[in-house]
C-alpha cells in the first residue's frame, strides 16, 4: 500500500506530466533502454546535486539580487557538468565517449533547470521544505519522476512509431498526444 | 542559391522550431493558453535567443564543446537580466503568471544546442537571417496555439469575451496543451509532406530536376 501511495505521489508531482518540463529530452531518452538508463541517471544526478547547490545559492543571494538567480543556477549546472565529465573521464575512460553525450543532453535543459526553480518556488510557499536535505530529496524525486515518465513512454514507444499510425502522426505527434492522455489521468489524481 | 534561401527560411516552415524539432515546447504547452502570455513569452524568447546566439557566435571555435555550451548558457543568463527588467515594466501580471517558464526560456535548445550544431557553422550574415526565421517559427506557433486555446478554452480573445457556444476548458490545462500541440504537429507534417510532394512533381523551385 505504501508503494502504491508513493507511486501515486510521484505521478501527481511529476514534472514532465504536470509541468511539461524536459519533454524533448524524454523523447530522446525513450528511444532505447540504453538511452533511457543513462539519461535518467544523469538527470537524477544533476537535479539532486543541483538542488543542494541551489539551496546554498538561495541562502546567500539577497532578495534585491533575485534577478541573478538564473545566472547562479547556470553556473551551478555548469560546474556539475564539468565535474561530471571529469569524473567520467578519469574513472571510466573506456565508456567516456558513449557516456559524455548523455551528460551533454542532460546538463542544460528544462528538466534540470525547471527542477531547481520549482523546488525553490515550493520552498518559498512552504517554509518547512526550505532545508538542504529537502532540496536534495526533492531533486532526487524529480529525477525519479523523469525515470517513471520515461518508462511510461517507453512502454508505448514502439506502437506510437509503428506503421499502423498514419505517417504524419507517427513518432513525436503521437507521443505528444499519448503524454497528453497520461497527463490528463495524472491531473485527475491531484 | 535557392538552396541557401530555403535554408534561411527553414526555421519558419520547413524545419519549424517547435513543430518539427520539438524545441522549446514546455512554454507552449504550459503558458500558450492566452494571448497575453503568448505576447510576453514571444518578446522574451525573441530577445533572449537573438542576442544570446549572436553574442555566442563570437566565442572562439577552438574551445571544447562543454566549455562553449556553458559559455552560451552564461551569456543567455546575463541577457535574461535586462529582458526581465523590461518585461516587468510592460507585462507585470503576466510575469507572475508565467512563473518559472520565463527564466527557462534562457536555457532553450536554440541557444544551448543549435548555437553549436547549426548557427556557429554558418557565416554571420546567413546565421542572423536563419536565426530570425527560427525565432519567427516559435513566435508563429505560440500565437496560433494561444489564440485557438484561449478561444476554445475560455471563450475569449486577448481577454475580450467572444460569442463562443461551446467551451473545452481542458484545452487551457497542461494536458490540453500536450494534445493540441501533438495534433498541430501532425497537421504541420501532413501539410509539409503534401507541399514537398507537389514541389517534386512540378519541379518545385528548381531544386528538383524534372524527368
Amino acid at each position: 500500500m505504501f508503494l502504491v501511495t508513493e507511486l501515486v505521489t510521484l505521478l501527481a508531482t511529476n514534472l514532465i506530466l504536470t509541468q511539461a518540463l524536459g519533454t524533448s529530452t524524454l523523447f530522446i531518452a525513450a528511444g532505447s533502454k540504453k538511452n533511457l538508463l543513462w539519461t535518467a541517471m544523469t538527470i537524477t544526478v544533476f537535479t539532486s546535486v543541483g538542488s543542494g547547490a541551489a539551496y546554498t545559492v538561495n541562502r546567500i543571494l539577497p532578495d534585491s539580487l533575485a534577478d541573478l538567480t538564473l545566472l547562479f543556477y547556470t553556473l551551478i549546472i555548469g560546474a556539475i557538468y564539468v565535474i561530471f565529465l571529469a569524473v567520467l573521464y578519469y574513472t571510466d575512460f573506456a565508456s567516456f565517449a558513449t557516456a559524455r553525450k548523455y551528460v551533454h543532453i542532460s546538463a542544460f535543459n528544462c528538466a534540470v533547470m525547471g527542477t531547481l526553480f520549482t523546488i525553490t518556488d515550493r520552498a518559498a510557499a512552504y517554509p518547512e521544505l526550505n532545508t538542504f536535505v529537502r532540496f536534495v530529496l526533492s531533486g532526487a524525486e524529480a529525477g525519479t519522476g523523469f525515470i517513471l515518465a520515461a518508462f511510461i513512454l517507453t512502454a508505448a514507444y514502439r506502437k506510437l512509431n509503428s506503421a499502423k499510425v498514419p505517417a504524419s502522426f507517427r513518432g513525436f505527434p503521437a507521443m505528444l498526444v499519448y503524454l497528453g492522455l497520461i497527463s490528463m489521468a495524472v491531473y485527475a489524481l491531484r | 542559391m535557392n538552396n541557401k534561401k530555403t535554408a534561411v527560411f527553414d526555421g519558419l516552415l520547413g524545419d519549424n522550431t517547435v513543430l518539427s524539432s520539438l524545441m522549446v515546447i514546455s512554454p507552449v504547452i504550459m503558458c500558450g493558453n492566452t494571448l497575453a502570455n503568448a505576447v510576453a513569452l514571444i518578446y522574451a524568447f525573441s530577445a533572449i535567443t537573438f542576442f544570446s546566439v549572436v553574442l555566442g557566435s563570437f566565442v572562439p571555435k577552438r574551445f571544447p564543446y562543454a566549455a562553449k555550451i556553458i559559455i552560451y548558457a552564461v551569456i543567455s543568463s546575463i541577457v535574461y537580466i535586462p529582458v526581465r527588467t523590461v518585461a516587468r515594466e510592460f507585462f507585470p501580471e503576466v510575469i507572475t503568471h508565467v512563473g518559472i517558464y520565463f527564466p527557462l526560456l534562457a536555457v532553450n535548445s536554440l541557444i544551448v544546442v543549435q548555437s553549436e550544431t547549426k548557427f556557429c557553422r554558418m557565416k554571420r550574415g546567413t546565421m542572423i537571417g536563419s536565426l530570425v526565421f527560427y525565432i519567427l517559427g516559435f513566435d508563429a506557433v505560440m500565437i496560433v496555439t494561444a489564440f485557438v486555446r484561449e478561444l476554445l478554452a475560455y471563450g475569449t480573445i486577448n481577454g475580450k469575451l467572444m460569442d463562443a457556444d461551446t467551451l473545452i476548458s481542458g484545452l487551457g490545462l497542461p494536458f490540453g496543451g500536450f494534445i493540441f500541440l501533438g495534433l498541430m504537429c501532425g497537421l504541420y507534417r501532413k501539410v509539409r509532406s503534401a507541399a514537398r510532394r507537389e514541389n517534386s512533381e512540378t519541379g518545385g523551385d528548381g531544386n528538383v530536376p524534372r524527368n
